[in-house]
């Protein structure tokens, strides 16, 4: 599924985000990716959803050079990722149930099951009762949880989090890992960026440790 | 959900954030068309005036000496080797004596003890009935003047030369109030595309990042210039027509307009500003959107 040979990011001379990282993510996969803020982590899924190019190096989703795509097919393949940022990117204005339907009104899904999907989801993250909240006045918690069921909602072929557990308490947390083993259990490859062992402690996944930009070590883990 | 249901939401969502910027473009279009338009079919109805002026508008060359038949060739070939004309007629001294006989009436008396060649020989020149014929009239005369054998050139009246100049001075008005028409929408549709896309910056952005195609983000935009520029139109010609109408209402007393017989635009004229219209909104919208919205 995702192809990555000796990609580099560089943003300017000092700034060195990514070094010659090779790895292959099976398709259907559960893959962690580790490491200290400032690791690099956060550039690694960037470069994955093809929000930023690579220095060198070559990407690829499902045989695709992600960099060299534009137009009509770079959205296509976008609306086959489903990415949780870790500013969030909602938008504060609209309301929660508005922001999850985003990702599925792009690829033309219908009212009604758009309706259905984010009462589902919405549910299953506990905030049915923020379905007409605007986003701008939720907690920190119930905005990072409004940004995963969006990028889940159009469910992607793909799905990259970033730091998905940062301001939620120990049962959200759980409620949050359980829902991203579903999707993946149905199929998806799950990419998750993150610095709390609470979620990759006990995974039997493989986990990708980063520091200052290149990969530390791949690890299977034990899975107790 | 289809292409267009979504794109007709997304253009219902700008106009309500931006409604009071889009407010003032349509404005701002309704009232260039309106200045525009107004200009434009006070020229027409001027040229349609012209024209009836012209029937009447006829430049006589005196001449020395009765033209043998072939002075007469050669002076038409002078003649219409400046400009075409409607009619060339020669009069000879006879002829003008006995139109001049006919025009005193009652009062040709006067006329018997006078020789019947005492009026000069003349050449009757009827311009074409079209502006640019009249507007050279001034020009025509000059160069009739110099024809050999010319004693004097007489034409229309001074008032006519006036009313050309008159005509001139309002195509010079149209062609600005035109340009008008052109900077202010294309500027005004540009401008506040470019607000609804700065204000909108954020959700552009998402929109691109979770899968939204090209058209899905442009399309709403250049709907927007369309509308602008359908309404925008629409509303000028039909303030137009009720100013027309007012006008008209108003000064239909005999000695003011009737004497011009003013008429408004064929509705094919309508719908060309229309569609211009329409076409220089849109192109405001795509400009911006080449400029801002690089997806």
């Amino acid at each position: 599924m995702i192809e990555m040979i000796k990609a580099s990011k560089v943003y300017s001379e000092d700034v060195e985000a990514l070094k010659d990282i090779s790895v292959s993510i099976a398709s259907g996969e559960m893959f962690f990716i580790i490491g200290m803020s400032g690791a690099g982590k956060t550039t690694l899924l960037k470069l994955i959803s093809s929000m930023e190019a690579p220095t060198s190096g070559l990407i690829e989703i499902a045989g695709q050079p992600v960099h060299l795509l534009k137009g009509y097919k770079l959205a296509r393949l976008r609306q086959k990722i489903g990415v949780a940022y870790q500013d969030f990117k909602l938008l504060t204005d609209r309301t929660a149930a508005e922001n999850i339907a985003i990702s599925m009104e792009v690829s033309y899904k219908k009212p009604q099951i758009i309706r259905k999907r984010v009462k589902d989801l919405l549910a299953a993250l506990d905030l049915t009762d923020k379905h007409n909240k605007i986003t701008g006045e939720l907690s920190r918690g119930e905005q990072q949880r409004v940004t995963l069921a969006r990028a889940i909602a159009n469910s992607p072929a793909m799905i990259l989090v970033d730091e998905p557990t940062g301001n939620l308490d120990a049962e959200t947390t759980e409620k949050v890992i359980k829902l991203l083993t579903k999707c993946n259990k149905s199929g998806a490859t799950v990419v998750i960026a993150t610095h709390d062992d609470l979620i990759y402690r006990h995974t039997p996944h493989r986990i990708m440790e980063l520091q200052k930009g290149s990969i530390l070590s791949v690890i299977r883990g034990n899975g107790l | 959900m289809s292409f267009w249901f979504t794109v007709i939401r997304q253009v219902g969502r700008n106009l309500r954030q931006t409604w009071s910027s889009q407010l003032m473009t349509l404005l701002t279009v309704t009232l260039s068309v309106l200045i525009f338009s107004f200009f434009y079919l006070v020229y027409t109805n001027m040229l349609k005036w012209g024209d009836r002026l012209g029937d009447d508008l006829s430049l006589i060359v005196y001449l020395e000496e009765e033209p043998g038949p072939e002075l007469r060739e050669q002076l038409i070939k002078k003649i219409t080797t400046f400009d075409e004309v409607e009619k060339i007629s020669f009069i000879t001294r006879a002829q003008a004596y006995q139109r001049f006989a006919e025009q005193l009436g009652q009062n040709q008396d006067v006329l018997n003890d006078l020789p019947k060649d005492f009026l000069p020989p003349s050449i009757e020149v009827i311009p074409l009935k079209n502006l640019r014929s009249l507007n050279q009239v001034k020009l025509f005369s000059a160069y009739l003047e110099k024809l050999p054998g010319t004693v004097k050139v007489q034409y229309g009246h001074e008032w006519i030369e006036k009313f050309y100049y008159f005509t001139k001075l309002l195509s010079i008005v149209m062609l600005l109030s035109g340009t008008l028409l052109i900077l202010t929408t294309i500027f005004m549709v540009a401008y506040t595309i470019r607000l609804t896309i700065l204000g909108r910056k954020d959700e552009l952005e998402l929109l691109k990042l979770v899968g939204a195609t090209n058209n899905y983000i442009r399309v709403p935009f250049l709907l927007e210039g369309l509308l602008q520029g359908i309404l925008g139109s629409t509303f000028g010609i039909i303030s137009l027509y009720i100013l027309f109408n007012w006008i008209k209402l108003r000064f239909s007393d005999p000695g003011y307009l009737t004497m011009f017989e003013f008429s408004f635009f064929p509705p094919t004229v309508s719908i060309t500003i229309v569609g211009i219209s329409i076409l220089l909104c849109t192109f405001g919208s795509f400009s911006t959107m080449q400029k801002f919205l690089r997806v």
